[in-house]
């Protein structure tokens, strides 16, 4: 065990100190932290700005509170046209009774503007009108966009914390085999504890740019009042995309050293985690979809099957409310699952390892292994 | 003491050792040469666990060398192998508290070596930015940080100019002294007849020759060699061996006749300037062995 945490520790210090790391560190923060502002700068309250000719302002203020209006008067319909040509207003109101706009009117606005007259002209004449009371009988979809938008945010760093730190597996896996410091390594500690010393080690330093990263978007939503919108059990949610991260890496990095051991050159690293490769994608494409569909069958189904869980399930946690029993029976079955690829996968670098050279054929190893 | 009994190995269709063994005494140097492919490698990477052997044994103090034996064992293989981007006194330590030193032990070892080694002034740079004999002196600490019973290194000298041999010569000789068996494989073979008290030659996966050097010499056929200046002609004639023309001196080299007879005829034929038997060099015997 102490040399496993040995290999772990040097694993963290080596990483640590890299460029690179520090670098990927701050534009991920940054890309989150900004996705925490862009509602604010892109979306915005709707605004209009509209004219008068020898009219009343209407209230619309009252109708849409969320809506921002602007007017101006024009001293006739000449001076409204060229306003309105030159993309000065949206729509200018003639003696009380017709809009003059630049092509079609902005749907939104055309109905307000209608219905607000109509409102106003009946007033006058004496009708009131009750507004219509709106109730839900279906479940509260209050948070539901707010929901989706961290469901997304979410596989997708999921996405690239796993598959980045599964990849540096392969590679330190590589770097030790092709060199052969394996050989003198083997002399002072066991191959399961360099294998699970590198998968430790680049974990945590995956952990740490998740933190990190989640963090600064965390930080940058209570900054900008995107947080205002967020659910209830955020922290909740971001505990459990841990837990589904250490997974979900836990997985794949293993799978990534275990076919990474084949191979003697860096050169061959990208071809022989192509499986690898290809199944998290597939993982982040199901867990994509599920962002708009949390509650379909198809989710609540893949949620269950390992490893694509590791991801649906995060976004179906993030997305909707999903019973404990589901959550618990998952993270379940994940784990069986990361049990089993942990010795299927140590016993194909235990013996694939050493033989540097050629490619090594996973189905001599796992012959040899039976 | 470190046996090496039979070992046999063989890779699909080709035999590589077959019947390798030899032993190696606390405090010796044993050189272990022999031609490229011969088997070597294969039996310092069984020595190590690297490879199975497929039958015989190695033992050290009596005991099966297992696990935790070699934990104990420093080890350089032929394939150098250091983590290119960490540092030189990091990486020492590392291997060092690999082997179950405390973090203070290590360190201090580490910075012993490489004082011992004169790599003072590369401590804190990245072994890539080393030259090769740089890093094989790294290797060498790396192989010798946890102060191992036992030495095997492939090759440690391939490579290196004369001064860095004089410094890891001299890092394995002081080792030796202090009870340690070293055995080293080179190809350099004036360098293990200098450092070694015994060598062993293995060819095509079989042990042709192992004792210490003096014993090796004495299995040799001796030659005589005697040099006389203008002697008579036809003095040899009819004394075994050959005889070479070397200006106005004759040499007779011979492993065969009465040496006091033909110091009696050449006395008689001129002035003798040589009259010794040759010892044969390291390769010479190494020759004899493999042909």
């Amino acid at each position: 065990m102490n040399s496993l945490l040995l290999v772990a520790r040097r694993e963290i210090l080596t990483h640590l100190r890299t460029r690179a790391f520090l670098i990927g560190l701050v534009v991920t923060m940054v890309i989150i932290g900004a996705l925490a502002f862009a509602p604010k700068i892109l979306g915005g309250p709707e605004s209009f700005k509209l004219g008068t000719v020898n009219s009343q302002q209407l209230p619309l203020k009252a109708a849409a509170p969320d809506a921002e209006f602007e007017w101006s008067s024009f001293p006739d319909e000449a001076a409204a046209k060229t306003a309105l040509l030159d993309g000065d207003v949206d729509a200018v109101l003639v003696n009380g009774t017709k809009v003059l706009t630049d092509g079609e009117i902005d749907s939104q606005l055309g109905v307000l503007m209608q219905s607000v007259n109509r409102e106003a002209r009946l007033g006058a004449a004496g009708v009131a009108i009750p507004p219509l009371a709106v109730e839900s009988v279906g479940a509260d979809t209050r948070y539901q966009a707010a929901r989706t938008g961290i469901a997304v945010v979410l596989v997708v760093l999921l996405f690239m914390m796993v598959i980045g730190q599964s990849m540096m597996v392969a590679m330190g896996v590589v770097e030790e085999k092709g060199s052969r410091i394996v050989e003198i390594l083997f002399a002072s500690l066991r191959p399961w504890q360099l294998l699970g010393g590198k998968i430790v080690g680049l974990g945590v330093i995956g952990l740490i740019n998740l933190v990190a990263t989640l963090g600064a978007g965390l930080a940058a939503a209570f900054a900008s009042g995107l947080a205002t919108d967020f659910p209830p059990g955020m922290p909740g949610i971001v505990a459990w995309v841990l837990v589904w991260f250490v997974l979900g890496y836990a997985f794949y990095a293993t799978l990534a050293a275990a076919l990474a051991s084949l191979v003697s050159r860096q050169e061959e690293v990208g071809n022989v985690l192509t499986p690898m490769t290809m199944l998290i994608m597939v993982t982040y494409i199901v867990g994509f979809y599920a962002t708009s569909e949390p509650t379909g069958t198809l989710a609540r189904i893949v949620s269950m099957i390992p490893p694509f869980s590791s991801m649906v399930m995060p976004v179906r946690l993030a997305a909707s409310e999903v019973p404990m029993w589901e959550v618990a029976l998952s993270a379940a079955l994940m784990v069986a699952a990361v049990v089993g690829v942990l010795a299927l996968g140590a016993k194909v670098y235990e013996r694939a390892v050493l033989r540097t050279g050629a490619r090594v054929k996973l189905g001599d190893v796992l012959r040899a292994a039976s | 003491m470190l046996e090496i009994k039979d070992l046999r190995k063989r890779f699909a269709e080709k035999v590589a050792l077959d019947g390798v063994g030899f032993a190696v005494r606390p405090g010796e140097m044993f050189g272990f040469v022999g031609a490229n492919g011969a088997g070597k490698t294969t039996t310092m990477r069984i020595i190590m666990g690297v490879l199975k052997s497929d039958g015989g044994s190695v033992t050290w103090q009596g005991r099966e060398v297992g696990y935790g034996e070699r934990k104990r064992f420093g080890y350089m293989p032929e394939e150098r192998g250091l983590y290119q981007k960490m540092r030189v006194a990091e990486q020492i330590e590392y291997f060092g508290r690999l082997h179950g030193m405390d973090q203070g032990a290590a360190g201090r070892a580490a910075a012993a070596l490489i004082e011992r080694l004169g790599l003072q002034e590369r401590r804190g740079d990245a072994v890539e930015t080393l030259s090769l004999g740089n890093q094989q002196r790294v290797q060498l600490a790396v192989a010798l940080v946890h102060d191992p019973e036992v030495l095997i290194l492939d090759e440690p000298f391939s490579g290196l100019d004369p001064i860095a041999v004089d410094a890891l010569a001299g890092a394995l000789q002081e080792r030796c002294r202090g009870g340690v068996p070293v055995i080293f494989s080179s190809h350099q073979l004036d360098l293990v007849e200098r450092l070694c008290d015994a060598v062993g030659i293995v060819s095509a996966g079989r042990m042709v020759a192992a004792g210490t050097v003096t014993e090796l010499r004495a299995a040799e056929s001796r030659t005589l060699k005697v040099v006389v200046r203008d002697p008579a002609p036809g003095w040899a004639e009819g004394l075994p061996g050959e005889l070479l023309l070397q200006g106005d001196r004759q040499v007779l080299l011979t492993t065969e006749g009465d040496d006091q007879e033909i110091l009696h005829r050449a006395v008689k034929a001129g002035r003798v300037e040589h009259f010794g038997v040759e010892q044969p060099s390291l390769t010479e015997i190494f020759k004899e062995a493999v042909a």
